[in-house]
């Protein structure tokens, strides 16, 4: 059991190791994102990379033990990483009604909803949040409109989307925010997306503005950002290493 | 392709000719003077990075274009490192690396200040970037420095060591930005997207080149300067992926994904 351990566990098996993957991820990048993603969702592939990260934590186990900072920050970060990723995807697969992962809601300003949606058109229904919102309104925000663009005949470029909303906690006084690319609003786990706004027309024909805002809680967030930091402290300790050596360092001299 | 007729543009142009002057006069074996001009390169870069802070009125770091001008001025620095920290000269590949950083800054980017659009305005933007180019400089710097490797056998053993020593620490600081972009990038994914991993195509491709790269360290720490040849192979099947990254994965339509603006 040890040998076959020390056996898979040693970095000529990991070198080989790393290539693999390698390939797995430029096969991945063929099919697209959402194609991809969809594939690496389902119940084998989890099973995989739980195998893996198992295998990369074991390294990095065995590094702490051999006293090799480095290596353990490293391997552990990586394995942490991937244990996130698949905390994420369990609670995906979990999810109920009452406590959704993911979804999203279109709105016109004066509108309250509590219900998240999902579909190319938002129309599968997915749960419920612990809190409601309310649109206050939905900006859309341009740069001054300059030399090059008058000549083009264009409008402006968008400097900014940001939609105002009012959320409503249970046993909170209702505040408002904004929520703008680049910046979510963090409610109870959730953190709120500005994902995307279009143009529209209500019941009576006139034109409507609406933004589609989008909720997505994960669990297994705080491992992942965990494991960023262990990994990048263990590639600049790794590198830090390899740049001090002048020669070539003994240890690494096999032959 | 346009051409710049700016004193801007001048500046670069003639950090261009300075380095091809470099390249040239390395190769004709007049080490005096191809050093002579690789520093009078240097200073024209310095001084284009200067002119367009001073021009612009902020740091010249803020977009492709000022941060292919930082590169082109960073590798006289890396060549002097070079010569101290390892005893190697590598003026020669470092300065056709210059040409091929200063390429884009000469006649694809544009000297004009973008607006940018809601998706890129963030301050993990210029890090993000900045990591990547730096480490893509890197990494191919560590490639050319590794080209003796493939004749190992006519290298004595002191010579043969310290090349590999030298691509290989230039290969881990590459590998250091490489790992920063790619938590950078994930870490804006998060918060502009929504998704810290979104196995967009160009995020598959620049993990498959960090894991390249993982490999090979992983081989190296399992057989040492066994094989300094396949060292060296792989060095460069790094730069491979990394060109290909930079190349057919932004242009082809074959990948469609959330980087196509890059």
């Amino acid at each position: 059991m040890r040998a076959v351990l020390k056996k898979i566990l040693s970095p000529g098996v990991a070198a080989w190791a790393c290539w693999v993957a390698a390939l797995g991820a430029v096969a991945l990048a063929f099919p697209g994102a959402t194609r991809a993603g969809a594939l690496m969702a389902r119940r084998p592939m989890l099973m995989g990379t739980a195998v893996l990260a198992v295998w990369i934590g074991l390294a990095g186990i065995r590094a702490l033990r051999g006293r090799r900072a480095a290596s353990a920050l490293l391997h552990l970060g990586c394995a942490c990483v991937m244990a996130g990723w698949l905390v994420g995807r369990v609670a995906e697969r979990s999810a109920t009604p009452e406590r959704p992962v993911t979804g999203a809601m279109a709105m016109i300003a004066g509108d309250v909803s509590d219900k998240l949606w999902e579909g190319a058109y938002l129309t599968n229904f997915v749960g419920r949040l612990p809190f409601t919102v309310k649109l206050e309104q939905f900006f859309v925000e341009r740069y001054t409109r300059n030399a090059v663009d008058i000549d083009a005949g264009r409008e402006a470029p968008v400097r900014e989307y940001r939609s105002r909303i009012t959320v409503a906690e249970p046993g909170r006084e209702p505040y408002v925010a904004n929520v703008r690319v680049n910046q979510p609003l963090r409610v109870q786990g959730y953190r709120i997306y500005q994902m995307s706004w279009g143009q529209s027309q209500d019941l009576y024909g006139r034109p409507v503005t609406y933004t589609v805002l989008q909720f997505i809680r994960d669990p297994g967030l705080p491992l992942v950002y965990a494991g960023f930091v262990l990994l990048f402290a263990g590639v600049l300790l790794f590198a830090l290493r390899v740049g001090c050596a002048r020669g070539t360092a003994a240890r690494e001299v096999p032959s | 392709m346009m051409v710049k007729l700016t004193f801007q543009g001048g500046l670069i142009y003639l950090t261009l000719t300075l380095f091809v002057a470099t390249a040239l006069a390395l190769r004709g074996r007049w080490r005096a003077i191809g050093r002579g001009f690789w520093f009078a390169g240097f200073i024209a870069a310095l001084a284009s990075v200067i002119w367009r802070g001073v021009h612009t009125g902020h740091p010249p770091m803020q977009n492709l274009f000022e941060f292919f001008l930082c590169m082109a001025a960073a590798l006289w620095p890396l060549s002097q490192w070079s010569r101290w920290h390892n005893q190697l000269d590598t003026d020669l590949r470092d300065a056709l690396l210059g040409v091929v950083i200063l390429i884009p800054a000469c006649f694809v980017f544009s000297e004009e200040v973008r607006r940018l659009p809601p998706a890129l305005q963030s301050p993990l933007f210029i890090p993000h970037v900045a990591s990547y180019v730096a480490g893509y400089v890197m990494l191919a710097r560590a490639a050319l420095m590794a080209l003796p490797l493939f004749r190992a056998a006519t290298l004595d053993r002191m010579t043969l060591e310290r090349t590999e020593t030298a691509a290989r620490q230039t290969a881990a600081v590459g590998f250091v930005l490489l790992t920063l972009g790619l938590l950078l990038g994930s870490l804006w994914g998060k918060i502009c997207w929504g998704h810290y991993w979104q196995w967009d195509p160009k995020e598959m491709w620049s993990l498959a080149t960090w894991l390249v790269y993982a490999g090979l360290f992983h081989y190296r720490l399992r057989h040492g300067l066994r094989a300094p040849g396949t060292l060296a192979a792989l060095l460069w099947l790094g730069l491979l992926f990394i060109v290909l990254t930079l190349t057919w994965i932004n242009v082809s339509r074959l990948f469609v994904g959330m980087h196509n603006y890059a």
